[in-house]
């Protein structure tokens, strides 16, 4: 039994210390935002924030993120509501503003990838609001455990998501 | 009281029956001997959408919404929740934000069946017939309601008018029990499924308003929200994770099966059904750690019976069996060119190959399945072709269909590999249900999904070119190789020695047959001396092993077209700088059709292509750039691609700049989705180009992971620059979704031939590959 603190809210769970993260979220606390893709930490599908950083559950232990901050990718908007400030009522109508760049510049193509990608994406235009695209190639490619990997090929449709992202974010949030 | 009007062949009933709220219901009926024949067992089968039920491919609801119905199954390509919106609303002339549901893919629950592939069926797909039939009738009934001649009746978003009268398609079904019944043929388990037939009118193009714009695609919302219900998110009650043991060599059978540890894992069970083995636990993690105690445990013969991945192409020229197949020709092709291609001043002969790659979904197959006590069988899916899975489960359990239920949702792209029907964990979820009597997941583990799904077939060709004194084709000969491209055999049922179809022979037809069509239509009209031959044979250790599969190979996106396309395009432009002629004008000057000249142009301006013969002068610096051109037909629509690359001799590494892709579909149907397409497209094409290939040993895949299998990551992504070239007139709208992926190779193989003025004539061109050509 562990206690884990998931998008804001503090978890109970049952599954034993050497659970991977990924299967306590997807099995015990029913979020579908992080996919298994490898179970290898070298796709990205199953990114999640840990204290901001951007993690791979799927071979990262229960023990090792007990007591910690954890953000999904259902986490995203009361994580940008709480940053802006926003009340109650903005927050439950907001999307974060990644999430709206990539319905913006219709990013999914079959969509599986994407959780990691909008993930990474938070992670640094949190660290580095205005990237360029040297930058936002580097940050999903060589920055975590593997580079974040899209089958369906949609590279080009995230970086214009990023920069749209960026900028709105640089506007507190509005397109 | 019943009435019944005749629209264009189709059947409009009208019952004067008040329910609340009524509806235009539009079923199918049954036409033809063939029709009669083969439809009549989809059309009387349990479980399944039928004339005489409501039902049906479109509803039209009295508050003005609009539902559709197609067994077509999105897997990315966006069309079902756009393009199949559009071109409805377009045949009904109401809005695109009057069809607010699409029911797509279950086997209970949609009209048609067939693979995720030819949504747009050259322009006249299933829905869009279905939706014109509808548009007749409403304009029947709305004759009857408003008194006036149906050649007055105006409609607009929805809106019918008439002498000097209005109403909504909502109010002229309200009160109603109304059905439509349409002319349809086929099969409703075969891969093709059911297909609308008839000739009802369509919308004039010039009167377009819909198709033609970008749409968003209505399910992104959802995924990027994280509320999309997805395959892996289904969870039923007491349902039991289950994680497999496959056999270690594509030939070991079972000699024993390891003992579960039942004090590590006291609730999981193994089951074992011939060379089938599973091991199931209430959770995840403990039937991933118990499996892997078991099959640690787990004792298989040994078997080598593949020639192993260095010695494929000397396999294909000396060891397999070219024979038993029949050969194929292509339409255009001649007997023989040999008269032509001994009058030829210069020729070019040679071979080029093209390795076993992998569809790599970036989610591993999984399925559930809900084996019931009374038989009846729900499976829980993302699958490419529900219909004839559900014909293979059945077959499998020796029982009707009618008692299979498959229900399919969103999931990892599969790029061809499940539109014969089976993804791979289906068939072992049902086993292993109905072996504990539980609804069971299934999972495959990411080694699983490399070593035991199905490739994409790897093949040769022998192509000779013969050109005049200047430098003009007059004659043309292609042989090509290629192992069985569709082994449909659900694997599991195959472990466990349960009922499948045929292992892929020589009389197979379509599905499971060892013959090699030609898939990739001549477009040099100015050659008409040309042979393209096919020839096929047996799936690479198929016959050698004890399991029957070896390489199990499915079709890929521009499945075969690629395989033939690459040689060719290739060689063309090596016969171009033979001609020393530049190699968009060579092929311009042997082209005919106006669209296949168009898209080269395009892509000539659009690229900043130097016209010049290839190889470009000499030089200097550490690395050397190139330009290369391919020009594809397919699914109604005219591709070219130009890419342009720096290569770096010293390490034969490429780095692919730019790539400029020209696409004339005919009509655009969505701008934006097509766009989004053709760019995916390539970011698959250059991965191909530059990396992927399939690695095997004497015994099995030895492909496992990312890192043995790489696709081309973000830092790799070249400029993408896509040319849509809307050309009304055509009248029919192309396909979008395929090709793309396949332009990059030629274009990227020729692009290094004009940098070095070396050819390497085999993919991947991984830096190993091209250096020892430069090399040599």
């Amino acid at each position: 039994m562990a206690t884990l603190v998931v998008n804001g809210v503090k978890r109970e769970v049952q599954a034993p210390a050497d659970t991977p993260l990924l299967y306590v979220l997807r099995n015990e606390l029913q979020l579908s935002g992080p996919q298994f893709g490898c179970g290898l930490a070298q796709c990205g599908a199953c990114s999640v924030l840990l204290d901001g950083k951007e993690i791979r559950s799927c071979v990262t232990t229960l023990a090792v993120v007990a007591g910690k901050e954890i953000t999904t990718l259902e986490g995203l908007p009361a994580r940008w509501a709480k940053q802006k400030n926003l009340s109650q009522a903005d927050a439950e109508k907001t999307l974060h503003p990644v999430q709206q760049a990539w319905i913006e510049e219709q990013v999914p193509l079959c969509g599986f990838c994407q959780n990691g990608m909008m993930i990474k994406a938070t992670e640094l235009l949190e660290r580095l609001p205005m990237p360029s695209v040297p930058q936002i190639k580097e940050a999903f490619t060589t920055d975590g455990p593997s580079p974040h990997l899209c089958r369906c090929g949609s590279y080009t449709a995230i970086i214009a998501a990023v920069q749209l992202a960026s900028t709105t974010m640089a506007k507190g949030g509005k397109a | 009281m019943k009435s019944e009007v005749n629209v264009f062949g189709a059947a409009l009933t009208r019952r004067n029956f008040v329910r609340a709220g009524g509806a235009l219901f539009v079923g199918f009926g049954l036409v033809g001997a063939d029709g009669l024949k083969n439809a009549a067992r989809a059309a009387t089968m349990k479980n399944t959408l039928d004339a005489s039920l409501p039902e049906s491919w479109i509803e039209i609801h009295p508050d003005n919404t609009i539902l559709i119905r197609t067994g077509k199954s999105d897997f990315g390509q966006s069309t079902t929740f756009t393009a199949y919106r559009q071109i409805v609303a377009e045949e009904l002339n109401a809005s695109f934000d009057s069809i607010t549901t699409v029911v797509m893919g279950d086997t209970d629950r949609t009209p048609d069946g067939s693979g995720a592939f030819d949504f747009l069926g050259s322009g006249a797909p299933n829905i869009r017939k279905a939706a014109a039939y509808t548009h007749q009738a409403l304009l029947d009934l709305a004759s009857q309601r408003l008194g006036v001649p149906k050649a007055q009746i105006s409609v607009k978003d929805g809106v019918v008018s008439g002498g000097g009268k209005s109403m909504t398609y909502g109010d002229l079904v309200k009160g109603q029990q109304l059905k439509l019944t349409i002319p349809v043929k086929g099969d409703l388990l075969s891969p093709l499924g059911l297909v609308v037939d008839g000739n009802p009118p369509m919308k004039p193009v010039s009167e377009y308003t819909v198709i033609g714009k970008s749409f968003r695609n209505s399910v992104t919302a959802s995924k990027v929200a994280a509320k999309e219900q997805w395959a892996v998110d289904v969870r039923l009650p007491d349902m039991m994770h289950a994680r497999m043991v496959h056999p270690k060599s594509l030939g070991s059978t079972l000699v024993s099966v390891g003992q579960l540890d039942k004090a590590k894992f006291p609730n999981a069970q193994v089951v074992v059904k011939g060379n089938l083995v599973g091991v199931v636990a209430p959770t995840e993690w403990e039937a991933i750690k118990a499996s892997q105690q078991v099959a640690a445990a787990t004792k298989w013969k040994d078997w080598k019976g593949l020639p192993g991945h260095a010695r494929l192409f000397d396999y294909f020229k000396r060891d397999a069996d070219w024979k038993t197949t029949r050969v194929t020709k292509s339409e255009k092709s001649k007997d023989d060119v040999s008269p032509e291609m001994a009058k030829a001043a210069k020729k070019l002969t040679a071979t080029y190959q093209m390795p076993f790659m992998k569809h790599a979904p970036m989610g591993p197959t999984m399925a559930m399945a809900d084996v019931r006590k009374d038989g009846t069988v729900y499976i829980y899916t993302h699958n490419q072709n529900p219909q004839a899975l559900r014909g293979e489960i059945a077959q499998m359990l020796s029982t009707s269909p009618d008692n299979i239920i498959v229900r399919t949702f969103s999931g990892p792209g599969h790029y061809g590999r499940s539109n014969g029907g089976n993804a791979g964990a289906e068939d072992e979820a049902v086993i292993l249900s109905q072996a504990v009597g539980k609804p069971v997941r299934v999972q495959w583990m990411r080694p699983e999904d490399f070593q035991w799904s199905t490739q994409s077939p790897a093949a040769m060709s022998d192509v000779e070119i013969g050109l005049d004194s200047k430098g003009k084709m007059i004659a043309y000969q292609i042989d090509h190789y290629m192992p069985a491209m569709q082994d449909d055999r659900p694997i599991g049922a195959v472990l466990a020695g349960l009922p499948t179809m045929a292992a892929p022979n020589e009389n197979g037809v379509f599905i499971g047959s060892t013959v090699n069509d030609i898939q990739d239509p001549w477009i040099y009209d100015g050659v008409v001396n040309i042979v393209e031959r096919g020839r096929g044979t047996f799936q690479v250790g198929q016959k050698a092993s004890p399991l029957a599969v070896g390489l199990r190979d499915h079709s890929m996106r521009t499945p075969g077209q690629f395989q033939q396309n690459f040689p060719r395009e290739l060689a063309v432009s090596e016969a171009a700088a033979l001609a020393g002629a530049d190699a968009i004008q060579f092929r311009i000057d042997h082209a005919k059709e106006e669209r296949a000249i168009g898209v080269l142009k395009a892509v000539r301006d659009a690229s900043g292509w130097e016209t010049r013969p290839s190889p470009r002068a000499k030089g200097s610096g550490a690395a050397v750039r190139g330009q290369g051109v391919s020009v594809m037909f397919r699914s109604a629509t005219y591709w070219a691609c130009v890419a342009q690359i720096a290569v770096t001799p010293a390490t034969g590494a490429i780095t692919v700049e730019k790539v400029t892709v020209a696409v004339d579909p005919g009509i655009v149907v969505n701008p934006m989705q097509l766009k989004r397409q053709v760019e995916g497209g390539t970011v698959m094409g250059v991965s191909i180009a530059l990396l992927e290939e399939l690695q095997f040993d004497e015994s099995g895949i030895t492909t496992r992971d990312w890192r043995t299998y790489p696709i081309l990551k973000m830092s790799e992504l070249p400029e993408i620059k896509v040319v849509l070239v809307n050309k009304p007139e055509v009248g029919t709208y192309g396909g979008g979704s395929e090709a793309a992926n396949a332009l990059a190779a030629p274009a990227i193989a020729s692009a290094l031939f004009d940098a070095t003025g070396k050819i390497v004539r085999r993919l991947p061109l991984k830096p190993e590959y091209v250096q020892a050509v430069l090399k040599a």
